[in-house]
């Protein structure tokens, strides 16, 4: 016991004395380029790594990254524990990358570690779901939660003609961004559309075949169901075959956010009326553009406009860089986009 | 112990000595491929990322050792959490007091445990398995999914964010249970009558220990280390969810199986465990500051568990085998 | 009667949620939706039949999920090069059978145990898997889903492939010799050596099979819709183990029976639809599924103990 004991300690001791100092060794050899020109390191966290909407955006931010000579990151949690987001970020930090761009899953629980990294000196960006304002610098933003939640009513609304029964199905009840775009939906609801009644929340855990069976319940459960709305894109698809397999095409309509490729068949075939989001790819870009412009200061707090490469002039409203409004995907245009 | 009486080449073959020196071989590795991974900072932040697991796997290794196992501890962690932004927020408790009522929760919850498991003498897989979900469930129903805690004050934040003396806050907890428990298993009666009942739960029985009253220590102690652990991730995290801790519970096993305790109980160590801890946390760490994609640290760990589940048994297949040689020599002795 | 009590008290717990949502929710017997819930059953109902084996023969296999995910998306991907179905189920079995064997050879062939060997190559797979396909979905040819039939031929075909896996491995495990092994191997594994079965060929043989098992179901359930879902399987090992526990079957190996099992898992996959049904809060269903595998679990053990306590 004694020997074992002591063998721990003395490597203990190695390794922390062998230990050396965190001398921001950025990573990429820049010693002999000018500023400007330096490589950057961007580190790009989605929500989760195995996520087809994730991975569509980092398509998009490893084009950019590309055309700006980056290094582009990318490392997400595989299990949806919330700590794992700050873990990543926190490696980062040892790691001395030089900008974090970072979606995400808890506002305030991811906040904690940006905070840290911009007090290391990273710049810290958010797209997606922000964290909170003190956190970082800049949140390239879809579309605003409010945006999001209204387009959804106002679909919904239009397609049930303003009265009715509808259920949502949410990815998991804990997602914030969700609980907020369900906050809005309600909210809309409330405000405009008072015939309208919302019988039942599921969760499908982001799974698509959960979300079908859902559907499948939901329906029998509500007979007078007027419209499925899903928060999630694995939501979309679910419902949409839970509906094709129940026979009622048309008589309960499908919308949701979610990815054109997912849905296309769908679409034509008239079991899910419209799916709504926005470019991911652009997301990405957009994000990683901006992030190194932030770091290369290029993009300051207070700037009004932001252009990024080849997709043009955006608007940046406070500290918001808005990529646009939502984009309704249907049967007239869903053909055209292959995200 | 073997240790004493065959000296230094049975201390050489140990499981924990193996895992000790795949330990250093794994950090210089990492040290030599990965950015920045031998630095104080990222020493301090395995650390700090392992504090809540290793709390887990610590308490975890006692009821492996009686032979029983409890998948509800990530469960509770997650429940003790959204209690214990309960407590604070809405019964508007101060934080150490908050911290108590959490902790008694979670010796009820590893009471509940230990009561179907040490009285009713249910299978602890599916006694746990069913309080996986129920706890979880709890925690769902009690936020109604989508409550979370914030806006802790600073002070307790510091409990799992800044430092202390150097080292990360809550280390020092970390440091202290594993005293504790290492003092426990190897150095008190209780730890040795948890071996024998991983042993023979009905040999222990009839030797005249209260193997019900020892059983049920283990799981309501697990209980109260959940709670703990939840106090802290909550501190680290600055937030309290219903879904904290998830599949933390695996984690926990592999850590401990890693170390070299049995599965089936009876033979096991604390400082096997620490070392399975530290083990799988450096290689998570590694691999990303190596930007290795991460799903690798999952499949690496995967692989860990494997080797050295068969590495244990490699010793009692050589014995097996010199035994056989050794055989006709024993029957030539006999006849 | 005695003998089956704990199946009957399952199927008894089963009547009375059937009868609360009779009483209080009628819609939910209405065909289409049962057909479709009975359905979408089906392929977990393979995979139990095949898990109650294994923890029959004193063991345990927690990475169905990751094996059902695995072999979901090599169907989906066999399918998509458009090979014909019956050879995509082949093939489908087959890796599930390659990757229960490897299961197997680690538990039989080393003698490890089978809880940390599965929990290894649960989690191998599953990060290999996402890897590999970083959640990108397999799009399926027209043609795939319900093997090309009607909706209402394909549902039922798949529900009479589970059950009639059901029937035949429960008459199987009661009259085949082979069954039998399984029993002996899981009550006492030595005796069974020295009565002349051959324990550790019976327990891997019982690993390959879950692993078939598992592939034939990944099949099913890729032929209920037109894509295929890497993350499809995520959660399966607690749901069956969950449901084969429930159903009786003791976890000390030797005890049970797969009636028991359909009973545990008709029960544990009415849950949720009935939470919807009844207009309970969906965030009600966790706990009640725990609470409802912890009440099957206690009440055999307070069975257990007034029977040891008179005996």
């Amino acid at each position: 016991m004694k020997r074992t004991f002591l063998l721990l300690l003395a490597a203990v001791i190695t390794i922390f004395s062998g230990c050396k100092k965190n001398s921001a060794v950025p990573l990429g050899d820049n010693a002999n380029s000018t500023p400007a020109a330096k490589k950057l390191t961007i580190a790009f966290l989605p929500k989760s790594k195995g996520n087809a909407y994730f991975v569509s955006c980092a398509k998009g931010a490893q084009r950019a990254a590309d055309e700006l000579g980056d290094k582009l990151i990318i490392d997400g949690p595989t299990d949806p524990d919330p700590a794992r987001q700050n873990e990543i970020v926190e490696n980062w930090i040892t790691l001395g990358v030089d900008v974090i761009a970072a979606a995400c899953e808890n506002k305030e629980g991811i906040s904690t570690a940006l905070r840290k990294a911009q007090a290391k000196g990273i710049k810290v960006i958010t797209y997606d779901a922000d964290a909170l304002p003190d956190a970082r610098s800049f949140f390239v933003n879809q579309a605003t939660p409010q945006g999001i939640g209204y387009s959804l009513m106002d679909e919904a609304a239009r397609l049930c003609e303003s009265n009715g029964e509808f259920a949502v199905i949410t990815g998991s009840l804990t997602a914030e961004n969700q609980v907020e775009w369900r906050k809005y939906v309600e909210e809309r609801r409330a405000a405009a559309y008072p015939d309208m009644k919302n019988v039942s929340v599921q969760a499908c855990d982001d799974l698509k075949d959960k979300a079908q069976s859902e559907a499948t319940a939901l329906m029998g459960a509500y007979p007078n169901l007027k419209l499925i709305l899903s928060t999630t894109s694995l939501g979309v698809p679910g419902a949409a075959e839970a509906i094709k397999q129940a026979g009622k095409t048309g008589v309960v309509k499908n919308i949701g956010l979610g990815l054109p490729s997912e849905n296309k068949r769908y679409v034509h075939d008239g079991v899910t009326q419209s799916v709504i989001l926005w470019k991911t790819e652009d997301l990405g870009y957009l994000t990683v553009y901006a992030a190194d412009a932030l770091a290369r200061s290029t993009l300051k707090p207070g700037d009004r406009t932001f252009r990024a490469g080849s997709l043009g002039e955006f608007q940046i409203e406070g500290d918001n860089i808005m990529l646009g409004k939502p984009f309704t995907f249907n049967k007239d245009n869903i053909d055209q986009f292959d995200f | 112990m073997n240790m004493d009486k065959h000296g230094s080449k049975n201390f050489l073959l140990r499981h924990e000595t193996i895992l000790f020196v795949a330990l250093v071989a794994e950090w210089i590795f990492f040290d030599a491929v990965g950015h920045n991974f031998g630095t104080y900072d990222n020493s301090c932040d395995i650390l700090r990322h392992s504090c809540e697991i290793g709390l887990l796997a610590l308490a975890m290794t006692p009821i492996i050792l009686t032979g029983g196992i409890d998948l509800s501890v990530g469960s509770l962690l997650g429940l003790c959490a959204i209690l214990f932004g309960k407590f604070w927020r809405d019964a508007g408790m101060p934080i150490p007091v908050a911290a108590v009522c959490t902790i008694g929760i979670g010796a009820l919850a590893g009471g509940f445990n230990a009561s179907l498991i040490a009285w009713l003498r249910l299978p602890p897989l599916i006694v746990t398995l069913g309080t996986f979900s129920l706890f979880r469930g709890l925690a769902e129903a009690i936020t109604h999914g989508v409550d979370t805690f914030t806006d802790f004050p600073n002070s307790f934040l510091f409990l799992g964010q800044e430092r202390w003396l150097g080292i990360p806050s809550q280390a020092p907890i970390f440091i202290f249970a594993a005293i504790f428990f290492w003092l426990l298993v190897h150095r008190t009666t209780f730890g040795r009558s948890f071996r024998a009942i991983g042993f023979s739960p009905e040999g222990t029985r009839f030797a005249g220990l209260p193997v019900a009253r020892r059983v049920a220590m283990v799981y309501v102690l697990a209980g109260i280390v959940s709670a703990i652990a939840a106090i802290i991730y909550t501190a680290r995290l600055g937030q309290a969810k219903a879904d904290a801790g998830t599949g933390y519970e695996l984690f926990a096993i592999t850590a401990v199986v890693l170390g070299g305790t049995s599965i089936f109980g009876g033979i096991g160590s604390i400082h096997g465990t620490v070392l399975g801890v530290a083990a799988i946390a450096v290689l998570h760490s590694g691999i990303a500051h190596a930007l290795l994609p991460g799903e690798m640290a999952g499949m690496l760990t995967g692989v860990l568990l494997i080797l050295a589940l068969a590495g244990s048994i490699l010793p009692k297949m050589i014995s097996g085998l010199c035994a056989r040689k050794s055989a006709p020599r024993l029957a030539k002795q006999i006849s | 009667m005695k003998k089956y009590f704990r199946e009957l008290s399952v199927a008894a717990t089963l009547a009375i949620l059937l009868l609360a949502l009779a009483i209080f929710a009628p819609p939910f017997f209405q065909p289409q939706p049962l057909l479709s819930l009975v359905t979408r059953e089906a392929p977990t109902l393979v995979v139990a039949c095949g898990m109650a084996l294994v923890i029959i023969c004193r063991q345990i296999d927690i990475s169905v999920g990751s094996m059902f995910a695995m072999c979901s998306v090599c169907a989906g991907l066999f399918a998509a090069m458009h090979w014909p179905l019956a050879l995509v189920a082949a093939a489908s079995v087959l890796i599930g059978a390659m990757f229960g064997a490897f299961n197997g050879a680690l538990v039989a062939g080393l003698g490890l145990p089978s809880i940390v060997v599965t929990l290894a190559t649960m989690v191998t797979w599953r990060e290999g898997l996402r890897w590999l396909r970083q959640g990108v979905w397999v799009d399926l040819p027209n043609g795939v889903q319900w093997f090309g039939l009607p909706q209402m031929a394909g549902q039922w075909t798949l529900a009479v492939f589970a059950l009639a896996i059901l029937i035949f491995l429960a008459l199987a495990m009661k009259y085949l010799s082979a069954g039998r092994f399984i029993y002996a191997v899981g009550s006492d594994a030595e005796a069974a050596r020295l009565a002349g079965i051959r324990p550790r060929l019976t327990t891997f043989l019982v690993f390959v099979f879950l692993g078939a098992l598992v592939g034939f179901a990944a099949t099913m359930n890729m032929a209920q819709s037109p894509q295929v879902d890497p993350n499809s399987g995520t959660g399966l090992e607690l749901k069956v183990i969950a449901a084969v526990v429930v159903g009786g079957v003791a976890i000390s190996g030797g005890r049970g029976n797969l009636w028991g099992v359909f009973a545990g898992l008709l029960l544990l996959a009415c849950i949720s639809p009935a939470v919807t049904y009844l207009h309970i809060e969906a965030f009600w269903g966790k706990a009640m599924q725990g609470a409802i595998i912890l009440l099957a679990v206690v009440a055999d053990g307070l069975r257990g103990r007034k029977i040891f306590n008179h005996g």
